[in-house]
């Protein structure tokens, strides 16, 4: 079938970058220096392992791992309700205004949060909250996109359902949680994967916020760790591939759930 | 049901944070009453020796301890302004880079060492290699106390040096015209001759080798010189007759595998070239148009106080105490690739063995580091950056190129001064 | 759905007279629904960005207080071409606008594409999923290292299995088509899944039935999954356009922006501006974020209309 051979295809030049990294973090650093081209180590060492995850002084892996698992699983959580919500309000809810401020919220999202850094690193501090998880948790779940993802998913719901439910006598409630939640399952699974790996991934923010080295999330954590390693790409890279670990198993959860069919069309009966 | 699933686990989560979010921030951001709150940019390898130095000073039990904290250099300067200007969670005691001193204080955000220094005797120009101690001298008060003098020198291939250049450091001295014999006769064997490294200090050495500065009085930046065209076309002039390595090949990598003999880099990426197998590596000044006139450019790390009203008289003299050890201790320091700038580490025996050390040993030397402390030197480097690459490898016009800069840096002062 | 017009006329009864009833409460829970994250929104997005516009009417070092000064960088950037801003608007803008134009369209294309091959449920489906996946879940720094070493004149393993000499970093047009692989291999993990969930919930029956009149693949491909998929898609081009607009982390570390600035992206300049090594010149950063962002907007605007949903 076509299909596959395309997809074979496309999955070597895939392929090929994540092998090479995968095989880097086993090779020795001066291997590496005299002989670049070769894809196979010469010799396997796991050394690149252990110093990354066992040098705990000045780069204590375990404890940015646990931070940056609170971190993102509050945020997960925080904006999974925030966003079924405000999903829902926008597509669902009828009241003055309701998409002009939604155009509102989309505009406001374009300006690029460059100069926004130091009014909001001015407001975290108002609150108290440097150096604390609230201030990687909380400003997060503030964005905009997720609710226009779950909008668009919303808006392919047809609102007979809405109807045949309120003829029932369903508050507006009842309706968000009975009848609409379960629909959109697939696409707020989506919405926790991303939330997750963005917040995991994101090293901007965390590293204005967190003064401790003790306090960082992993990802910033692990840039510093770069650092420490200048010249060193082994250790760099191991440092990369154990920082995407949670995020896929994370990903292999939610696989089976965001593939499940939205099934509206089939359901559609008096 | 799930949805009340999800409300409970984050109201739960919630309170988890308020606890554990209350107590980690009274612990940390702010300096606590008898806490010296220490912030530098050490982040690399080298913040476990700085560490080091901490971790003794406070073992001596001081009244004041030290509390250290590396935050990565973009982000600390970048909250530094924020920080000053809240009143709250101030650090006491700051290293920053020389360069960026005269900006601080135009904009009246430090405080000065003089009343302080009567206390200390010690802390004093003759006990501190004079380019770092000259830095803190602004406007006839003391501003910062050295904590070492940084410079960008060159690492060579002694077995390379031996079979293509043998007699070059007799003098002490690799010259241009040395190295360029070396790789003419190199580069049959596929040997590159000189690596291209961080193209900011190679430029500015040269320039200054060759006479020119980056600013004529202090205000004014001047870039676009015959003695910039003439450095950036000593640059060029390498590429071009394939002394230097080509475009787009990392001279790190064909110096560690032993296929470079020269390598231009900072003292402080010794450590690192000590995990290359099979390399026997020298080191010696930065290479000189002529042995008369030696520059290696030099950059200094320095310990700031920003104000801060709150800090106590007692506090700030627990400051001038640890800077006394530290004047007297450096030798951690020095292992991580550094020059220390307080000479009492030359009577340190281990000291004098180590590679970097001969900068600061001899006296005439010590002339030879020269710090760009230009009030814009930000401004001027950003160009720089951009600039010598593209020109050392024939992308653009010279000519243009430089005046381009030179237009940039004075556009940039200019709407600052608005 | 099957009501017949007495139980219709019913419900518009009971509707409109739930509706008298309950006007006040229903008047007040929408705002419930949406509220919680209006308020997050205007407390750590609204005022930020409020005052990030007002940075751009202000000289201003980020030490001392900004000074206002009126349309003064509006007209530095965009009027006076004598100006060095001017030059970097000019030239960060347009290298901003060719990155989005060469990006973007594979940037959906590439994963449509994938997301249509996945849904005929190959074997290894599972493992192929995984694989165009992982990628996105790498932080910017480690994808630019790999490629980094990757296309490395010297040293990397492409040159050396292709047996040319290319300088792909620092030369045109190499640094472009190395950007475009970078980003299409890093980002498209995210709205190939989008597309797999958006074509998991066509109807069969559609297919089939277009399968009874005859039409071939291509068609339905055209008439039936594209038409289906419309919301998704709108969704994905305007998120994928404002990123990539935003682009940074690649040309800064691959790049480095050369050569001679043609890769340099116009938020490189408004960073140098606002963050750079030297004194801050925040006011005319937050100016030129400003038309940066005026630009996404009008580019969203237009997508938009083209490919909204009529309803």
């Amino acid at each position: 079938m076509i299909s596959l051979i395309f997809l074979l295809f496309m999955a070597f030049i895939w392929l090929v970058p994540l092998l090479y990294t995968f095989l880097t973090t086993f090779k020795n650093e001066s291997d590496i220096q005299s002989n670049p081209f070769t894809i196979l180590p010469i010799n396997w060492v796991i050394g690149n392992y252990q110093d990354v995850l066992f040098e705990n002084t000045s780069a204590p892996v375990a404890k940015w791992f646990m931070n940056s698992l609170i971190i993102s699983v509050s945020q997960t959580v925080l904006v999974l309700v925030i966003v079924s919500f405000a999903g829902y309000g926008y597509s669902r809810m009828k009241f003055k205004g309701r998409d002009a401020i939604f155009i509102f919220l989309m505009a406001t999202m374009m300006f690029p949060a460059v100069v926004n850094l130091i009014p909001l690193y001015k407001i975290i501090d108002t609150l108290g909250w440097v150096n604390s998880y609230f201030a990687a948790i909380v400003p997060g779940a503030a964005g905009v996109f997720n609710i226009f993802l779950v909008r668009q998913f919303m808006q392919g719901i047809p609102k007979d359902f809405d109807e045949s439910a309120r003829v029932d006598g369903a508050s507006e409630f009842q309706i968000f949680t009975k009848l609409i939640l379960p629909l959109i399952r697939p696409v707020l699974t989506v919405v926790a994967l991303f939330t997750f790996t963005g917040s995991w991934n994101d090293f901007l923010w965390p590293s204005i916020v967190f003064n401790d080295i003790e306090k960082m999330p992993i990802t910033p954590g692990l840039q510093l760790l770069q650092g420490m390693y200048a010249l060193d790409i082994a250790h760099a890279l191991t440092g990369a591939l154990i920082a995407i670990v949670p995020t896929f198993i994370l990903y292999l959860f939610t696989q089976k759930y965001f593939m499940e069919s939205l099934s509206l069309s089939s359901g559609v009966k008096g | 049901m799930k949805k009340k699933a999800v409300l409970m686990f984050t109201i739960l989560f919630v309170f988890a944070m308020a606890l554990s979010g209350c107590n980690s921030s009274s612990s940390s951001s702010g300096s606590s009453k008898n806490e010296i709150l220490f912030w530098n940019p050490f982040t690399g390898p080298d913040g476990e020796n700085m560490k080091q130095i901490v971790d003794e000073y406070n073992k001596t039990n001081p009244e004041f301890k030290v509390k250290n904290l590396s935050i990565a250099e973009g982000d600390m300067y970048t909250k530094i302004p924020t920080v000053v200007n809240s009143g709250k969670g101030i650090p006491d005691l700051t290293i920053v880079h020389a360069e960026r001193i005269k900006q601080f204080v135009d904009n009246d955000m430090l405080t000065p060492y003089d009343d302080l220094l009567a206390d200390y005797p010690e802390i004093k120009a003759e006990n501190y290699v004079p380019a770092g101690w000259n830095i803190g001298d602004i406007d006839g008060s003391r501003y910062s106390v050295p904590l070492d003098v940084h410079s960008f020198v060159m690492y060579y291939n002694k077995e390379l040096l031996e079979k293509y250049a043998p007699n070059a450091l007799d003098d002490n001295v690799i010259t241009f015209d040395e190295i360029r014999e070396a790789g003419e006769r190199s580069k049959k064997d596929g040997i590159t001759g000189f690596g291209l490294t961080w193209t900011r200090p190679i430029f500015l050495s040269i320039y200054n080798q060759l006479g020119g500065d980056i600013t004529s009085d202090g205000e004014t930046p001047t870039l676009n010189t015959p003695e910039a065209k003439e450095a950036l076309e000593l640059i060029k002039g390498l590429v071009d007759d394939k002394i230097a390595n080509k475009d787009g090949e990392d001279p790190g990598q064909l110096f560690q595998s032993g296929k470079a003999i020269f390598y231009p880099e900072g003292i402080w990426m010794q450590n690192g070239l000590n995990e290359a197998k099979n390399l026997n590596w020298g080191l010696t000044n930065f290479p000189q148009i002529s042995p008369d006139n030696i520059v290696n450019w030099t950059s200094s790390h320095q310990f700031v106080m920003f104000k801060d009203e709150n800090r106590s008289e007692e506090k700030t003299k627990g400051m001038m105490d640890f800077l006394d050890y530290v004047r007297q201790h450096s030798l951690p320091w020095a292992k991580a690739g550094q020059n220390p700038a307080a000479l009492e580490t030359l009577e340190d025996s281990e000291y004098k063995e180590m590679p970097q050390s001969f900068l600061v040993e001899d006296p005439e030397l010590q002339k030879s580091l020269k710090i760009f402390d230009y009030k814009y030197n930000g401004f001027v480097v950003e160009e720089i950056d951009k600039l010598v690459g593209d020109a050392a490898f024939g992308k653009l016009d010279i000519d243009e190129g430089l005046e381009k800069a030179q237009k940039a840096i004075e556009d940039k002062i200019a709407t600052n001064k608005k | 759905m099957m009501i017949n017009t007495g139980e219709n006329k019913e419900v518009n009864m009971s509707s409109v007279m739930v509706g008298k009833s309950n006007k006040k409460r229903l008047n007040l829970s929408p705002y419930l629904y949406i509220g919680p994250h209006l308020i997050l929104f205007a407390v750590f997005f609204l005022f930020p960005t409020l005052y990030g516009v007002y940075i751009s009417f202000t000289n201003w070092d980020l030490i001392g207080d900004p000074e206002f000064v009126g349309l003064a960088n509006y007209t530095e950037i965009l009027l006076n071409q004598d100006s060095t801003f001017y030059e970097q608007l000019r030239i960060g803008l347009g290298n901003t606008f060719k990155f989005v134009i060469f990006t973007v369209p594979f940037c959906i294309i590439v994963p449509l594409f994938l997301a249509a091959g996945l849904n005929t449920k190959p074997k290894g489906m599972k493992f192929f999923q995984a694989l165009f996946y992982m990628p996105s879940l790498f932080s910017v720094s480690a994808v630019m290292i790999i490629f980094a070493m990757l296309f490395s004149v010297s040293f990397g393993p492409i040159n050396h299995y292709l047996n040319v000499d290319t300088n792909w970093l620092s030369t045109q047009p190499y640094a472009w088509v190395t950007l475009v692989i970078v980003t299409v291999w890093w980002t498209i993990g995210a709205n190939m899944i989008i597309y797999q969930a958006a074509l998991n919930g066509i109807s069969k029956d559609l297919y089939e039935a277009a399968s009874i009149d005859g039409a071939n693949n291509v068609q339905k491909f055209f008439k039936i999954t594209l038409p289906s998929i419309r919301a998704q898609i709108l969704y994905t081009v305007v998120i994928t356009t404002i990123a990539q607009f935003n682009v940074y982390g690649q040309p800064l570390m691959l790049t480095k922006g050369g050569p001679t600035s043609s890769t340099t992206v116009l938020l490189m300049y408004i960073q140098e501006n606002a963050f750079g090594s030297g004194i801050s010149i925040a006011g005319i950063g937050a100016a030129m974020a400003v038309i940066l962002g005026i630009c996404i907007m009008v580019v969203s605007a237009i997508q938009f209309f083209f490919l909204r949903q009529r309803d």
